[in-house]
């Protein structure tokens, strides 16, 4: 039954998009890296059902294997914005006073430097890589993960069970481990699906200004910035890795609201 | 007022001190050489050459003492000289300042206007079919990226249509019609960005301002929908969405790096990433000092202004505790 209600058509679509890319190097109609395997800038056809870029090279097979950089960029990046996010966030919400006061003006600061431009600064000196974009983009989106996370544990803390449980002695880190934690899982749940699109949407924008993951490799911002050089010679180079950047965007934030809407509706049913 | 005045200011001062020490200390922390990045394709250059020109560049000092000297030198509104063309960061900036505020000011303009038509329409029948098109359109809005937008505008308008020029840039002081041409299609790829944010959020104040005993009292006193709508709704709910102007101004800054980048605009955003790939450590510094200074200022502006036209806004946190 929970199941059912969490089931949904943005969860679904994501579920496709990570089996497709998972599934890119059997799916996949040619070697992504192979060129001439059609005419340079042909459009989508049989053969090549989203035509072929400069090298005529096979775009689907390319855009498939992008897929496989940028999400795995992005879920990198997740996981490390959840896990810097939440030690800062509940770090922060569960020691008051100035350690709190410390940890959230940094957090405010950080989030008052544009992420591009924060991006900027650490890729021009460590480079772009598939280590050094998640760390970078991680890193970018923990502030916003700690505030989610200080306000829901600070919320969590005021409720009487917590109360309770300190009265009767209930250790405080063993509290905060096996209590809050657990129960400010589905809010994390939200921010991470939030994440998730924020990141590839980072990802995307740096490789497309050049500074993300190089040639030959290519995830969809690349993908999209060679595209976007040849845009005079072919529509369609640009056209198919913007829409999956933009399909898969879509799904993860329609996915966080829509979880985020199931628990305002449960919160406010109790 | 003026205790609020001065508690915003110095938040804002100690969120700009710490953001600034962030971007400095990240540049000096991560691996990378600007001296080396700097020599590049030079050849044979000897342990010596490489010594001394560290030492110019102060390198080799301690770094709270690089990053002290750089604060008080940026003080004076110094802030160095770009290791590549040799001409001072602050003329760097400067001249490029002009095309980013135009292109900031375009943009924030056509997002207010949008806004402005699309969250009335939006919020007079919550649930309606309007409301949920708008609603659908928004969400869609929030999840593509600027760049993409771009894309589609070019393919359509310069590609397609042959209307308007994809790249390129007159300043104003040269021809001001050919500037406005240029500035067309980036100005509406950050407008329909920000817009969305705008839209969502003046249209959930104004449905917050709805509930409002006053509004039942001009309804009571028989008043025409569209003048409870636009006469008493709208101005009320502007405050609010006041503040959240500041901070879109903010992510616009962010997002104007990649437009003019894309359409061959020479603003700041270009600039730094010109630098990015440059490695001109110093120039992407001095960028970073200026549009994070600017976003504090805006965001701090738009807090007063808000606080001027609303006194309960006035009020922090602590001080309602107080109360």
């Amino acid at each position: 039954m929970k199941l059912k209600k969490h089931f949904s058509f943005s969860g679904a679509l994501i579920l496709t998009i990570l089996g497709i890319c998972l599934a890119a190097p059997i799916i996949s109609p040619y070697d992504p890296y192979a060129i001439a395997v059609g005419d340079p800038f042909a459009g989508p056809s049989a053969a090549h059902w989203f035509g072929t870029d400069d090298l005529g090279r096979d775009l689907l097979s390319r855009v498939l294997y992008g897929g496989r950089i940028t999400i795995l960029i992005a879920m990198s990046a997740t996981v490390i914005a959840l896990i810097i996010g939440t030690l800062w966030g509940v770090t922060a919400g569960v020691r008051h006073g100035w350690v709190d006061e410390f940890l959230m003006r940094t957090a405010d600061a950080t989030m008052a430097i544009p992420q591009i431009l924060f991006a900027l600064v650490c890729i021009s000196a460590v480079g772009a890589s598939v280590v050094s974009l998640p760390l970078v983009v991680g890193i970018l989106l923990s502030p916003t993960t700690a505030r989610m996370a200080r306000s829901a544990v600070v919320t969590e803390l005021a409720s009487d069970y917590v109360v309770a449980a300190t009265a009767s002695g209930l250790k405080r880190s063993r509290l905060i481990l096996s209590e809050v934690l657990p129960n400010i899982a589905p809010q994390l749940l939200v921010q991470l699906s939030i994440n998730a699109a924020a990141a590839v949407m980072l990802e995307a924008t740096l490789s497309f200004i050049g500074l993300g993951i190089q040639p030959p490799n290519a995830s969809w911002g690349t993908l999209m910035l060679q595209g976007y050089a040849q845009i005079w010679n072919s529509y369609w180079f640009v056209f198919f890795p913007a829409m999956s950047v933009t399909i898969t965007i879509l799904a993860f934030n329609a996915y966080g609201e829509r979880i985020r809407v199931s628990l305002d509706s449960r919160r406010s049913s109790v | 007022m003026g205790k609020f005045l001065i508690r915003r200011a110095i938040s804002s001062a100690i969120v700009f001190v710490i953001s600034v020490v962030l971007v400095f200390m990240s540049i000096r922390i991560l691996p990378g050489d600007p001296v080396l990045a700097k020599l590049g394709a030079a050849t044979q250059v000897t342990p010596a050459a490489l010594k001394a020109l560290r030492e110019a560049a102060g390198l080799n000092r301690p770094l709270l003492s690089q990053l002290f000297s750089w604060i008080w030198h940026a003080m004076q509104g110094n802030l160095g000289v770009s290791y590549f063309s040799q001409f001072p960061v602050t003329k760097l900036v400067g001249a490029r300042i002009p095309v980013t505020l135009e292109l900031t000011f375009f943009i924030i303009l056509i997002a207010v206007i949008l806004a402005l038509i699309f969250a009335p329409l939006s919020s007079a029948k919550p649930g309606s079919l309007i409301d949920r098109v708008i609603g659908y359109v928004t969400s869609l809005g929030l999840s593509v990226p600027g760049f993409v937008i771009g894309i589609i505008f070019i393919l359509i308008v310069s590609l397609k249509l042959q209307w308007l020029p994809s790249r390129g840039f007159v300043p104003l002081t040269t021809s001001v019609p050919q500037n406005l041409k240029l500035m067309i299609l980036p100005s509406i790829t950050g407008g329909l960005t920000a817009t969305p944010y705008l839209v969502r959020y003046l249209r959930a104040s104004m449905l917050e301002i709805k509930q409002s005993s006053f509004v039942r009292t001009a309804e009571g006193k028989g008043l025409s929908g569209a003048r409870i709508m636009f006469r008493h709704i709208l101005p009320n709910s502007l405050v609010p969405t006041l503040t959240m102007l500041g901070l879109i101004v903010g992510y616009t800054l962010s997002g104007v790096l990649v437009i003019e980048y894309m359409f061959g605009l020479p603003g700041i955003g270009s600039l730094a990433i010109e630098s990015a790939f440059k490695r001109d450590y110093v120039v992407i510094q001095g960028v970073a000092l200026t549009i994070i200074g600017f976003f504090i200022l805006t965001t701090f502006l738009f807090d007063v202004l808000c606080g001027i036209v609303d006194p309960r806004l006035r009020v922090t946190k602590g001080q309602k505790s107080e109360a």
